[in-house]
């Protein structure tokens, strides 16, 4: 499924010198597209806060980032829309980067956090503790132990931890039975009005976020995204073959583990703050790798790829015709397959699949 | 994503057993499955004993008891019906994509009956257990038809191609199907009670409807088993012992879609027994298709029942789901399976 024909070209790339002690290789397309995403990400981002009835009109938008616009923006931005925005900024960064991680993990462009039950246990620890035993922990916490939960029954139960894809992934669907099968149970129990708002969770949903989420998810990603960037070298060498990343001295099998126990994190993070958000760790990787056309985990690429996108299935969420505030996950699963759809007939046009 | 990399070597692929293992097999079967249709009859959230069975059969019994236990019949019968089907459609799916996790699911067949039924009550105000299965039943075959024109079409037709579609197609019908019941609370409440699936409160009007897709499904399988074990060996190595292969594998893609699509319209999505009963019974007959098929008929029965009546039990007077058991006790077996095999697989 790659692509081998681009490794003709391995000249060395241009450096990046800070001084005499620290040369970055600068590849010039993925820091194209670095920009280009984050100028997209900017444009998107302006759109959230001025699109709409109660949208902050775009003259008024650097008074209102100022602090010195009318109580109306200054309340939109502040209450409604700010915290909306940087929470799905972040959770889509968190989303695309845990997609990339895992995905090069997996060698398989199918592969996300979600394969291995991270979302269905998430779901299945919301609908515990949101419903069936309300009262002990809030929902978002009970969603995060449950993701950490099926990650730790996953790695539990193949027996190598998060070293063998082939294992993980079929561990990971019988977990995810379970989960999805408890959350049925318990949607199928309780009454309907609540069924419905943890229906509403489970599908993930970015309205009502405070600072507090915001502040959440940046603190996270704060956290792991220095881990990701220290594991990306070696992240690349295994994706050359065991043989070769163990004869660099890459540690394949350690390294895989470290690269899915990120993931892990990561889109439970997100999880915590947006709930199980669908589609965004599965399709922002491939459609960051197929724009910089290059190998290797694209981690940065793929967290800005899913910024904008959830950011922009947001605007969709936020204003669109049919029903009535329909939960951002809704939107990123139709766009999500709707993608997935054309990057599978354009495989099958070039016969390469 | 060399999908014949994943086959079972080994076990049951080299080993062949002896017609003596396969009659003690035939006859545990079928002890075993008449043992799960008694325990269907006389367990439940009112208790009765195997004396009340034989006094409803005499005709000699409490009309109360009688009733009690005339109400088991159909979900009995359903869950005999729904566990073959099911047990034969895993095999079909595993042996035509040469994937020992293949299942019906992964055809978009569930989340098409799902659809279904929820444009149903949503927008054409169908209630009830026939309708769903009427509702279903197209929807399920609809979708399983739609991914295999859109997988299989093309001169380059490929099974890891036709199992992306179906996960295109199912995301796309999930997406659907939560826009909807997010917006109408009606068709919420009919899409979770079938979701969840369950065997309770369906009559014999839902078997009739289902019973003609699963005698046609079974009856494919059977007249498609010993091409199918041509298949096994590979796409060219079936086509020189003169197997028409595209012909072979559409057979078999639509007979795995009427059997899960009739199994699943009139019990819910059940996951795990079309994934388990294959192996279980690869274990005990061996790879050959035509022994695979007769026994999964004896063998998905046993789990499907089994798991009803484990619901009915566990806590009693109350039940839980037979699809919520089937996960419970599948899962912890697909584990332990992961657990066992070598690494690198």
């Amino acid at each position: 499924m790659s692509a081998p024909a681009r490794t003709a070209r391995t000249a060395a790339p241009p450096l990046l010198r800070l001084g005499g002690a620290v040369a970055l290789p600068v590849r010039p397309r993925p820091a194209l597209l670095g920009l280009a995403l984050l100028a997209g990400l900017a444009v998107a981002s302006v759109l959230t806060l001025t699109v709409g009835r109660l949208g902050i009109p775009l003259a008024e938008l650097p008074a209102a980032l100022a602090g010195t616009a009318d109580p109306q923006a200054a309340f939109v931005l502040e209450r409604l829309r700010g915290p909306r925005l940087a929470v799905a900024v972040g959770a889509g960064f968190a989303l695309g980067t845990a997609g990339a991680l895992f995905q090069s993990v997996a060698r398989n462009p199918l592969g996300s956090p979600d394969v291995i039950g991270v979302g269905a246990g998430a779901g299945a620890g919301a609908a515990l503790f949101g419903l069936l035993l309300p009262g002990i922990l809030p929902g978002p916490a009970g969603a995060v132990l449950g993701g950490a939960a099926a990650a730790l029954l996953v790695y539990l139960a193949t027996g190598t931890g998060f070293r063998d894809p082939g294992k993980l992934i079929i561990a990971g669907i019988g977990v995810a039975a379970m989960s999805t099968a408890f959350t049925h149970y318990v949607v199928y129990v309780v009454a309907r009005d609540r069924a419905s708002v943890l229906q509403a969770y489970l599908n993930g949903s970015l309205s009502a976020r405070s600072w507090e989420h915001a502040l959440t998810i940046g603190v996270a990603l704060a956290l792991l995204l220095p881990c990701a960037a220290a594991l990306s070298t070696r992240m690349a060498i295994a994706e050359m073959g065991d043989d070769i990343a163990d004869g660099l001295g890459a540690r394949p099998r350690a390294t895989r583990a470290w690269a899915v126990a990120l993931s892990v994190a990561l889109s439970a993070a997100a999880v915590a703050v947006a709930g199980p958000i669908a589609f965004i760790a599965l399709t922002a990787p491939n459609i960051a790798k197929r724009l910089s056309g290059g190998h290797g985990a694209h981690a940065f690429t793929g967290g800005l790829t899913g910024a904008l996108l959830l950011v922009l299935a947001d605007i969709a969420a936020q204003h669109s015709p049919i029903g009535d505030r329909l939960p951002v996950g809704v939107f990123t699963m139709g766009i999500g397959g709707v993608y997935l759809g054309y990057l599978l007939v354009r495989e099958w046009r070039k016969g390469a699949l | 994503m060399d999908a014949a990399a994943t086959l079972p070597r080994g076990r049951g692929g080299v080993r062949r057993p002896g017609p003596a293992r396969r009659a003690l097999a035939a006859v545990g079967g079928a002890a075993l499955l008449a043992a799960a249709v008694l325990a269907s009859l006389v367990l439940g959230g009112r208790e009765t004993g195997l004396g009340d069975l034989a006094g409803v059969l005499a005709g000699t019994a409490d009309p109360y008891v009688a009733t009690v236990i005339e109400s088991r019949y159909p979900r009995t019968a359903l869950a005999v019906a729904a566990g073959a089907a099911l047990a034969v459609a895993g095999t079909l799916m595993q042996a035509i994509t040469r994937n020992p996790l293949a299942e019906p699911g992964l055809l978009g067949i569930n989340m098409g009956a799902a659809a279904a039924i929820v444009t149903g009550t949503a927008f054409l105000g169908l209630r009830g257990g026939t309708a769903s299965v009427w509702l279903a039943l197209p929807g399920a075959v609809a979708a399983g038809l739609l991914v295999y024109a859109l997988g299989a079409a093309g001169a380059r037709s490929g099974l890891v191609r036709l199992v992306l579609t179906g996960a295109v197609v199912s995301a796309v019908l999930s997406a659907y199907i939560q826009a909807v019941t997010l917006s109408l609370p009606e068709s919420f409440d009919s899409y979770r009670y079938w979701v969840v699936g369950s065997l309770a409160g369906r009559d014999f009007g839902v078997l009739w409807s289902m019973l003609p897709f699963t005698l046609a499904g079974c009856l494919l399988a059977v007249l498609l088993a010993p091409a199918l074990n041509a298949l096994a060996l590979g796409d060219e190595a079936a086509v020189s012992v003169g197997v028409n292969v595209p012909l072979v594998r559409g057979g078999g893609l639509i007979a795995a879609t009427l059997l899960s699509a009739a199994a699943t319209a009139a019990v819910g999505p059940i996951a795990f027994v079309g994934l388990a009963v294959p192996h279980i019974v690869r274990a005990v007959v061996g790879a050959d298709l035509r022994a695979q098929i007769w026994y999964g008929l004896l063998a998905g029965p046993v789990l499907l029942l089994a798991a009803d009546v484990i619901g009915r039990v566990v806590v009693r007077p109350q039940e839980l789901m037979v699809g919520v058991v089937a996960a419970f006790a599948g899962a912890p077996v697909l584990l332990y399976a992961v657990r066992r095999t070598k690494e690198g697989m």
